[in-house]
């Protein structure tokens, strides 16, 4: 019975089961808004405007994995379409100013990297700088209205369709994207480093483990998928301003940690992350619906950050305390087993 | 023999040389940009751009002296600038409808508001042990909408407020401009509670080692939740000054502001790792800050020159720091085994 019992609450707890709630919960809530709500077309294209903050969700992901935090990707991804735009400008062929685009963003990723992996500076300050000073580089780059004159061929990427005109090319990438990051951290090696250092950098040092250089490499992926995720906001908007994507961090950390990746690093799935990211877009696609402003949609995604952490660090408690208790019965039965968890605070 | 040239001097003083090193660093920093700025910017050395430059500082101070106290436990405040906006906007509407409130009355509104908003931040990180980063970047925006929700898209301009709010940004008791001089007084209290109050002293055991300090009797988290009520009854007051030297709020009032305030406390040597750093060093970031930005200004570069600035500032800053830290561990870990060997060595004979 107790053995049920705790099989049934491990599914139930398993985060990624409550996020699927949840996005049904806000589903019914928004058919409650709106009778177009559930058409086909709607739920396919719901996610199209928010998608790339999925994409810097899912680069933020491994970074948050690994212990480190990366609160400079919004501003990574102004400067790459700046760029993007200024070579275009310059004659140079959309795919190939895209390339550029790219390549920039996974340069400044790798700086953030750098100083955080090699110089040994904590990541919160490094990309807290790097934060303003890319943002204001991509205004020094173009302060103007950016360049907006792209070939449909190119735009869309962010705001096409396949497949009778009906599921965006948008969701598609971040899909594959999905699938990618998956694979990289759920089925390699470096995958595997990540948690390993996100657990505890000392130990994963001592096994082994080439931190500096998988420390600074994570920092390269987040920046490339902010490149990416560039891409798709010009495919979708159709011009590069250089404060593309300000005030996108707040969406992306809370897609983050709602999709159950703990901010202390070594755990997280990107399914959950996924989910999330259709969960935020639910929310913010719903309380558009009921006519409320950018800055309260922003309290109640505040709130939501605020309470998934509390709703974390709740279950994690209970599940050491559980943990403890089990523990003790051990050592009860004189099976003597020394439990030790340090946690390092950085 | 070894020994004793290597207890020449003390690893405390070791380290105390090296903060004054760095305190003069940037005092450097701050003399190179005043003579650029003085070559390069018109009007940079008249006696009203430095009055100008002491409100800039004044605020940024306020602000940086209780972001000190927070990084100084090895946490972070990013929602100051959304706190200033609230206050700001709250007193100076407040007075808008009631001319007869006294200033002081206004202020303490504006205090008590900003206390509000850094007990929860302190709430979130002690109790609900949210890294302090995503908490105040939610609260951040949390803080805003509610400006929003508050102004309802009005804004509060010069003329609704009463003559002696006004005059409040405009007086200068012995050249100085008040605000400075109420900045004056905050650091120098700020100064005194972390030189001589324990609860002051605690906020370094807190930032050195949390561990330690708790095994030490600190009271870990309260010391946490006093930091960030002090950081955001302090923005409360810095959004006061706001609203009497601007004069006219709107919902957007202070942001970014956090940048400025973290700016000031890096690059005036207070460790992001915590447990290091003096409202001096701080009050002198913020000057350095002000000053940069206003030589900006003078020669008519853009508002993202000061967003540069800011960003690379903050991580040359944090890189100087981790280098000069790393020596200074080296050295005194060097001292350490040539200690050990010496004093091994002096053992064997016997």
């Amino acid at each position: 019975m107790k053995a049920v019992g705790r099989v049934l609450a491990g599914l139930v707890f398993r985060w990624e089961a409550v996020l699927v709630l949840l996005i049904f919960a806000a589903a019914f809530w928004s058919t409650t808004l709106s009778d177009l709500f559930l058409t086909r077309a709607n739920l396919l294209d719901l996610t199209t405007p928010y998608i790339f903050i999925g994409l810097m969700a899912l680069g933020l992901t491994l970074v948050v994995v690994a212990g480190e935090i990366d609160i400079s990707i919004a501003s990574i991804l102004a400067v790459s379409v700046v760029v993007l735009g200024q070579v275009f400008e310059a004659g140079a062929n959309v795919w190939v100013a895209a390339a550029v685009g790219l390549l920039v963003a996974t340069g400044l990723g790798l700086v953030n990297g750098l100083l955080v992996g090699v110089v040994g500076l904590p990541s919160l300050a490094v990309t807290l700088g790097t934060l303003a000073a890319y943002r204001g580089l991509a205004f020094l780059i173009n302060s103007g209205e950016g360049v907006a004159s792209f070939p449909v061929g190119f735009t869309n990427i962010g705001s096409g369709y396949v497949w009778g005109q009906q599921v965006p090319i948008a969701l598609l990438v971040f899909l594959g994207a999905a699938v990618a990051l998956g694979f990289l951290l759920h089925a390699t090696r470096f995958g595997r480093y990540l948690y390993a250092i996100g657990s505890n950098r000392e130990a994963a040092r001592f096994s082994g483990v080439p931190v500096t250089l998988v420390r600074v490499a994570v920092f390269g992926v987040s920046g490339l998928m902010a490149g990416i995720a560039g891409l798709v906001y010009v495919g979708f908007f159709g011009s590069t301003r250089a404060d593309a994507a300000d005030g996108s961090l707040l969406d992306v950390v809370t897609a983050v940690v709602l999709g159950g990746v703990d901010i202390f690093g070594g755990a997280g799935t990107i399914l959950g992350v996924v989910l999330s990211v259709v969960l935020v877009s639910e929310l913010r696609n719903g309380m558009q619906l009921d006519n409320l402003g950018g800055d309260t949609q922003n309290i109640v995604i505040g709130v939501l950050l605020l309470a998934a952490i509390l709703a974390g660090n709740a279950l994690r408690a209970l599940q050491t305390s559980g943990l403890r208790a089990r523990i003790a019965r051990a050592r009860h039965k004189e099976v003597m087993r020394p439990s030790s968890r340090t946690e390092g605070i950085t | 023999m070894n020994l004793a040239t290597t207890r020449r001097i003390s690893p405390h003083a070791l380290a105390s040389a090296a903060f004054r090193l760095r305190e003069l660093g940037i005092f450097l920093a701050l003399a190179i940009a005043v003579l650029f700025f003085s070559i390069r910017a018109d009007n940079f050395m008249t006696v009203g751009n430095w009055q100008d430059i002491a409100n800039d500082v004044a605020l940024v101070a306020v602000l940086a002296v209780g972001q000190t106290m927070v990084v100084l436990t090895r946490n972070i405040d990013l929602s100051v600038g959304s706190i200033v906006g609230l206050t700001a906007y709250i007193s100076s509407d407040t007075l808008a409808h009631h001319h007869g409130l006294p200033l002081v009355a206004t202020a303490l509104i504006a205090i008590g508001i900003g206390l509000g908003c850094g007990i929860v931040n302190g709430l979130l990180v002690a109790v609900g042990k949210i890294p302090a980063i995503i908490a105040t970047i939610a609260t951040l925006a949390i803080y805003r909408g509610l400006l929003f929700q508050i102004t309802g898209g009005q804004n509060v301009l010069a003329f609704q407020l009463p003559e002696s709010f006004l005059d409040l940004a405009a007086k200068k008791p012995l050249g100085l401009p008040l605000l400075a001089w109420i900045a004056l007084a905050v650091a120098l209290a700020g100064a005194a509670v972390l030189r001589w109050a324990s609860w002051g002293r605690d906020f370094y055991a807190v930032g050195s080692n949390p561990e330690a300090a708790r095994y030490a009797g600190i009271p870990v988290g309260r010391r946490i939740m006093t930091a960030f009520a002090i950081s955001g009854a302090l923005a409360g007051l810095g959004g006061f000054m706001f609203a009497a030297r601007f004069a006219s709020v709107d919902a957007v009032a202070g942001t970014n502001l956090e940048f400025d305030a973290v700016t000031a406390v890096v690059v005036g040597g207070v460790n992001v790792f915590g447990g290091s750093g003096t409202v001096l060093g701080a009050v002198l970031g913020a000057l350095l800050v002000s000053t940069v930005q206003d030589g900006f200004t003078l020669m008519k570069l853009s508002e993202f020159w000061k967003m540069f600035f800011n960003g690379t500032a903050i991580v040359v800053a944090v890189t100087i720091d981790a280098l000069i830290t790393h020596r200074l561990q080296e050295a005194l870990r060097r001292r350490r085994r040539a200690e050990v060997v010496a004093a091994r060595e002096g053992e064997a004979p016997a």
